[in-house]
């Protein structure tokens, strides 16, 4: 016990801050949702329990919620891929000295600041129209762009570009990471006569797979939590045809629409489950492929 | 979901402590008058503004009440007030509408304005039928603040330049479609005779009207609506749409109850436009060309669609402090020309004849044709339903999804329409 506080008390000591927001606010509610999860509650009359009929009906009856799942599912396992080899391709363009370094940091991380707003999502929307921005350029080149938002068949990439473009602050993490390697070892490799391709395979991947890890890990919890950007681009309503219709998007419609604030509940439930499942996949995973310099402290 | 990270919490804490600044503000206000009286409303720039205007001079004329005005778009106006109702911190007064008003009352969100009727709240002048409107099972819940009509808008200019006649009470699908070819071809490119309405519920909803088929059975709640009605609805429209009267079905497909900034008649993307006659002022406001107001369109049997209802009422909550002062606020609303001038037209024509004639010697160029307009409907409209039962609205969004595929001609029309008409059934046995 002792040990354990000489080691990790400082790391709690920080966290106190969170802790106390965590039991005197977050608590309460999330534990009151549970517990509307298992009843019938349209506002204005009181809970009725239900029991598991909630749960019930999203697995055996409720087709919309697959499809809820088949799109964010989609979602995660296109943008979060696409968003850390794009952080790691620009951290380490960003890694190398040049010149104005600093302003170019802040350059690439300016979309992450911005990309959770309203405003961008709005903006994002337009480009993507079929008289917007990204169609005129397309044209330039000779071809006939679709109709982005409408056809449900292109909807969601629009939505995992915008989520591909805010790659700042992985970035940060990853150049912070390589920042870390010993150069030494880049140096015996050259001496070696190893490739460019070879060192980063070699050296570079399996030294930062921590940070790998650590990013994979925070980009993919929010990537499943996705809300805003989707309820703006599918106009709140998860069009068109339910192909932008994210969980989130869809338990906000069952709650603050339809007035079905219990299964808009257990629908919240089940995305925290699915959430702590990954992340629990991705832990145990952890240890196959991920190394800590200092594991055998 | 879970997480508090730090920059959310941080703004819990700026809006915890900008709260309690304003509840203190708030307090020193109620200090000076003798009771606040807080009103919520959704609406656009211009009504908000005339709103406040009549905040104005109503807190002038009367030191004693402090009123303040608080408003949101129609989408964020009722998930804030579903979390009010569950917090038990409602407005004192609050807008509604003829849809989910009943929903209000039936839960009892809403208090009943009889006992004040003839004492702090005057409705000596209201039309009967705004009262009639207005009241649930014998007790009077929410005064009418303006009438209101489905009415579609077409761009004369290009009706002119098209060489379209026609009859502007009485046209048919038929026309619709003659005449939007008519303007397509005229107008060249990229400019259409008409917004495609296979996912326009209001228009679907008249249509059912049309039909002699009474949309939800008064006792049960029943979705009466066939099969047969909505696959007729779709093929209707998809001919129109395939003569070339209509932008193409993708277009339309990513218009879905578009806000008014998008409608096809204010982008210029086509010459008609289907709305609620209290939006002709605005729509004006936006389009250069002049408007013209026309009925929507019917089956040539001209079996009436459309009604004529409240577009909004005011209502009374259950959270309410003083209720003397919120009904002295409303009853001030909807009688005192001073503030009712202000207003003008903006929610629909009024339902106090006194009001309505103080507005005639002033009314804009839009303004009078939307009174034109309510005069030409006369006799033309089918009677007020009874209030939607509780899953009308999830109805209507189903049917704005299952019609996406239509345009985007993924799915095939009687399988839709099938569809469609199972899905309404179980939202409604789902509510009940």
């Amino acid at each position: 016990m002792k040990k354990f506080f000489a080691k990790n008390g400082p790391g709690y000591f920080f966290l106190i801050p969170w802790f106390i927001g965590f039991f005197c606010l977050a608590l309460g509610p999330i534990l009151y949702s549970l517990y509307l999860s298992f009843t019938k509650y349209n506002i204005f009359k009181p809970p009725k329990w239900i029991g598991l009929e909630n749960y019930e009906f999203m697995f055996l009856y409720d087709d919309r919620f697959w499809k809820s799942l088949e799109v964010t599912f989609s979602y995660v396992f296109m943008s979060v891929p696409g968003k850390l080899i794009f952080a790691l391709a620009v951290a380490m363009l960003l890694d190398k000295g040049m010149r104005a370094i600093g302003f170019y940091r802040a350059l690439f991380y300016l979309p992450s600041i911005l990309g959770g707003s309203i405003a961008v999502a709005i903006l994002w929307k337009q480009l993507f129209e079929y008289n917007g921005v990204i169609n005129s350029l397309l044209a330039k080149i000779g071809i006939e762009g679709p109709y982005w938002l409408n056809d449900p068949n292109y909807s969601l990439y629009t939505l995992v570009m915008l989520g591909m473009w805010q790659f700042g602050s992985p970035m940060l993490i990853f150049i912070a990471g390589l920042r870390a390697i010993p150069r030494e070892l880049y140096e015996a490799a050259e001496i070696d006569a190893a490739s460019k391709w070879k060192q980063f395979y070699a050296i570079t991947i399996p030294l930062l797979a921590p940070v790998i890890f650590f990013n994979l890990v925070l980009q993919m919890i929010d990537a499943f939590k996705t809300f805003s950007s989707a309820f703006i681009i599918s106009g709140g309503a998860g069009a068109p045809l339910d192909s932008l219709n994210f969980i989130t998007v869809y338990l906000y419609n069952e709650a603050f629409a339809f007035y079905r604030m219990g299964y808009a509940s257990s629908l919240a439930w089940v995305l925290m489950l699915i959430i702590a499942i990954f992340t629990g996949v991705a832990f145990f995973s952890s240890r196959y492929w991920v190394h800590y310099e200092n594991e055998r402290d | 979901m879970t997480k508090i990270d730090r920059r959310k919490f941080m703004k819990a804490a700026a809006a915890t402590t900008g709260a309690v600044a304003a509840a203190s503000t708030m307090g020193s206000k109620a200090f000076a008058a003798d009771s606040t009286v807080r009103h919520f409303w959704w609406g656009n720039p211009s009504r908000d503004k005339r709103t406040f205007g009549v905040i104005e001079v109503f807190n002038k004329k009367h030191p004693e009440i402090e009123v303040i005005g608080e408003t949101l778009s129609f989408p964020d106006y009722f998930a804030k007030l579903t979390t009010q109702v569950a917090g038990g911190n409602m407005p004192d007064v609050i807008q509604q509408g003829y849809g989910v008003l009943f929903e209000y009352v039936d839960n009892g969100a809403l208090k009943a304005l009889d006992e004040y009727v003839g004492k702090s709240l005057d409705l000596s002048k209201i039309d009967k039928s705004a009262l009639a409107a207005g009241t649930v099972n014998g007790k009077l819940y929410a005064v009418s603040i303006g009438a209101n009509s489905h009415m579609a808008l077409y761009n004369t200019r290009l009706y002119d330049e098209a060489g379209i006649k026609f009859d502007p009470f009485g046209w048919t699908y038929d026309d619709v479609k003659t005449i939007g070819v008519e303007i397509s071809k005229a107008a060249g490119d990229g400019v259409f005779g008409t917004d495609d309405n296979t996912a326009n519920y209001q228009n679907f909803s008249d249509f059912v009207g049309q039909k002699g088929v009474v949309m939800f059975n008064p006792e049960s709640g029943d979705y009466q609506v066939t099969t047969d009605i909505v696959e007729e609805y779709w093929s209707m429209w998809t001919a129109i749409r395939e003569a070339g009267a209509t932008p193409p079905g993708k277009a339309s497909a990513g218009l879905i109850k578009p806000p008014m900034a998008e409608w096809g008649i204010v982008t210029g993307q086509t010459a008609t436009s289907y709305a609620w006659s209290n939006q002709l002022v605005g729509a004006q406001g936006l389009v250069k060309d002049k408007l013209g107001a026309a009925m929507y369109p019917n089956t040539p049997a001209m079996v009436p669609g459309s009604i004529v209802q409240p577009s909004q009422f005011i209502c009374l909550t259950r959270d309410t402090d003083d209720a003397v002062a919120a009904t002295t606020y409303m009853s001030a609303f909807v009688n005192d020309t001073d503030m009712t001038a202000i207003l003008g037209l903006e929610r629909g024509i009024p339902a106090n004849p006194d009001v309505r004639a103080a507005l005639a010697p002033n009314l804009s160029e839009a303004e009078a044709a939307s009174v034109a307009f309510f005069s030409g409907i006369q006799g033309k409209t089918a009677t007020l339903p009874p209030p939607p039962p509780s899953g009308a609205n999830e109805i209507e969004q189903t049917f704005e999804r299952i019609a996406t595929g239509i345009l985007l001609g993924q799915d095939s029309i009687p399988e839709a329409a099938a569809n469609f008409i199972r899905q309404a059934g179980f939202i409604r046995r789902r509510a009940g």
